[in-house]
């Protein structure tokens, strides 16, 4: 656990060193106010009356301390939330670990059950908030487009809106959604994210419906329970053959855990192998699709005593071109740069998943923008 | 070497056999309906799997001969697992089916030992039906099916563990069950391959619920035997259910230790399907993150077929680890061999 902020002299930026550190899981939040200024009037007014009608998942399972946040993340300022003021972000974030750059992932949009044009209108007022306060603010920050997931056409539409700015180079998705993520009516979404040059980042969250074993307790089953919700749904992509259909999709898996790829990679192809005939979409062993398609964020990464451990499924999984580094900035778990990387992992794999991955991954320029 | 073989499947081929042990209610319910024990066709597939014996003669050709170094068989009949939503029927059909296993199976060879199973609909049927037949020794524990409506550490499940702990029987918890109900966070499947390993995040969940809700600290001599849930996911998910829990221990106050030293005291896992890599040193390494001659029990999970892992997983090990696998740790475990 690495949710001290340590102190240390203020970094001068120096334009003309090669960039070391990409974090690629970092959150802004906006509050309602915030985004309701950016909605049509009837929107606002369906916001002013119902509120937003989809289950909030927080309150179900409370977290622990301070919203599940770094209380120092908290600002002070009037109207504001966490996450919500781009000069904290700045200073806890940017300038403290002088990261290079830093992709949002906005979750406010995420929820399933909004009416279809309010979800449209809200996710685009996620992406206009994040292009006027965070994308124009710091030239550092890197933005993820929000779409309303579970009306694809109208996603598409986000997408499309979006694609001429650089500046946002993922499109954003979450972990749970209605349907399992290899169905076909998400696939229109995959294509035109590949259409464009984006992966897909699928974050940890959404509306976490059904379970195979029920509802838990509590917060810690929830939150362990990300890394197996993802594993359901990467089993859904490649054996609902995805990757087949859309060659060119290119996935993160966002703060779910890496470790267990290993497992799942290994699981997939022995069930696969008697069965390869009754899946006929799927031309190739099914860990061949995860080597080729799937990234990995970092935190809230494994901790093994021993971390030799952590070499061991990291290579088992070929996941040293595939780790990228993430803090998940300003959640409680906040994984520093400084300390979250075992030294086991030897200098070179530390310097990929730090920067190498990101960079090739989001098609990021290697020199510093300041 | 003497073996313990964890988890050989048998069921009954209909209603018919289950006849003697349901009362005329029943008969005239399950005839009047047109019920057919179809068992698990949607998870035992005809592609993937041969029937269960239906008998003690099949069992005996095809599991027992031949194999004498068979000290015991553990029996799990999961029928029951997922036939219906009526609680009555399904107290009924968990009394039968322990009938018609006593007679027709642990009676006859003294080998055989079985899981006793219950409504997994009602707590107190479950307990009840514990009360009935828990006394007798040749049903070594209560099975549970992996797919729940609520995780079994759940505290409204924790009566069946007090039940079975006062008859020193431990629990088992086998792949599949709740048909009618989607098996994964976002809904249906559209594949078998999808269904079948996804067996294994629920059983995760499984092992996060009951450690988080404290069950091990109540029932301290609880054991749970996950089968047909595959074993390679585990040291990654302690690792991660450690680190959370050391920021969010306040809300699981009951839980002196880590979760993952509950987890390597309290659960065991069968050895099928076992899904392994092929390569020595990576599974050398995958055995010992998860201290695996510790953890395993041996199960051929007859008549079901997963490949040739466990020959792989069974190699690697040394005659000491393989005689723990094989042996040991379900001997110690269901007391068994005294």
């Amino acid at each position: 656990m690495s949710s001290q902020v340590e102190t240390r002299p203020e970094v001068v930026a120096d334009p003309a060193r090669a960039v070391e550190l990409v974090d690629c899981d970092v959150h802004a939040q906006a509050t309602e106010a915030m985004l309701a200024a950016y909605l049509s009037p009837g929107a606002r007014r369906m916001l002013e009356r119902y509120g937003r009608r989809t289950p909030r998942i927080t309150e179900w399972y409370p977290r622990a301390r301070h919203s599940g946040m770094r209380v120092d993340a908290w600002p002070g300022k009037p109207g504001h939330i966490w996450g919500s003021d781009p000069e904290l972000t700045r200073e806890q974030l940017l300038d403290e670990f002088d990261v290079d750059y830093a992709v949002l992932e906005v979750l406010s949009g995420q929820d399933c059950h909004d009416h279809p044009y309010f979800a449209a209108e809200w996710n685009s007022a996620v992406n206009d908030w994040q292009l006027e306060e965070l994308l124009s603010f710091d030239a550092r920050f890197r933005g993820t487009i929000a779409v309303p997931h579970e009306y694809p056409e109208l996603a598409v539409a986000e997408i499309e809106r979006r694609a001429a700015d650089e500046r946002f180079v993922a499109v954003l998705m979450p972990a749970s959604t209605a349907e399992q993520l290899g169905e076909p009516k998400y696939w229109p979404i995959y294509k035109a994210a590949t259409a464009c040059g984006r992966p897909v980042a699928f974050h940890t969250g959404g509306y976490v419906d059904h379970r195979g074993a029920g509802y838990p307790s509590f917060y810690l089953e929830y939150h362990v329970g990300n890394g197996i919700v993802m594993q359901s749904q990467l089993t859904s992509m490649v054996a609902g053959g995805v990757f087949e259909e859309i060659p060119g999709l290119r996935v993160v898996l966002t703060e779910c855990g890496v470790a267990w790829a290993a497992a799942l990679r290994w699981s997939l192809d022995a069930a696969w192998e008697p069965m390869r005939e009754d899946h006929p979409r799927l031309q190739r062993r099914p860990s061949e699709y995860i080597d080729e398609h799937v990234w990995f964020t970092t935190q809230p990464i494994e901790e093994p005593d021993n971390p030799e451990h952590l070499v061991y499924t990291i290579e088992q999984a070929r996941l040293s071109g595939r780790l990228l580094f993430a803090t998940d900035y300003p959640h409680w778990d906040f994984d520093s740069p400084r300390q979250a990387l075992p030294r086991a992992l030897g200098p070179e794999l530390r310097r990929a998943i730090l920067c190498e991955n990101a960079l090739a991954l989001y098609r990021l320029p290697r020199e510093r923008v300041v | 070497m003497d073996t313990i073989d964890c988890d050989v499947h048998c069921a009954p081929a209909s209603y018919d056999a289950l006849f003697p042990y349901l009362s005329d209610y029943w008969r005239q319910y399950i005839t009047e309906a047109g019920i057919r024990l179809t068992g698990l066709a949607h998870a035992y597939p005809r592609a993937v799997a041969a029937p269960a014996p239906s008998s003690y003669a099949e069992l005996a050709s095809e599991v027992l001969v031949g194999e004498a170094q068979f000290r015991f068989v553990i029996l799990n009949c999961v029928t029951g697992f997922e036939t219906h939503r009526n609680p009555y029927f399904a107290a009924a059909v968990a009394s039968a089916i322990n009938d018609w296993v006593h007679e027709e199976m642990l009676a006859r060879d003294d080998r055989l030992r079985a899981s006793l199973v219950v409504s997994t609909v009602s707590t107190d049927d479950a307990v009840a039906e514990i009360e009935r037949v828990g006394e007798d020794p040749r049903f070594v524990q209560v099975l549970l099916p992996v797919r729940s409506d609520l995780p079994w550490g759940h505290k409204v499940n924790q009566p069946i563990f007090a039940a079975a702990r006062e008859r020193g029987l431990q629990v088992g918890l086998h792949a599949w069950g709740r048909a009618g109900k989607a098996p994964t966070p976002s809904g249906f499947t559209t594949t078998y391959l999808e269904d079948y390993v996804g067996n294994q995040p629920i059983a995760q969940a499984q092992v996060l619920s009951f450690v988080s809700e404290g069950v091990f600290e109540r029932f301290p001599e609880l054991r749970v035997v996950v089968s047909e849930c595959g074993f390679a996911w585990l040291a990654p998910l302690l690792w991660r259910f450690d680190k959370d829990w050391k920021g969010v221990w306040r809300e699981v106050p009951w839980l002196k230790r880590r979760p993952s030293e509950y987890v390597r005291d309290h659960f065991r896992f069968t050895t099928a399907p076992a899904h392994l890599p092929s390569d020595p040193v990576t599974l050398g390494q995958l055995l010992e993150m998860m201290d695996a001659a510790g953890m395993l029990m041996y199960a051929s999970d007859h008549p079901h077929v997963h490949g040739n892992s466990l020959s792989l997983l069974l190699d690697q090990l040394s005659d000491e680890d393989r005689q723990r696998v094989m042996w040991e740790n379900a001997a110690g475990l269901y007391e068994l061999g005294k």
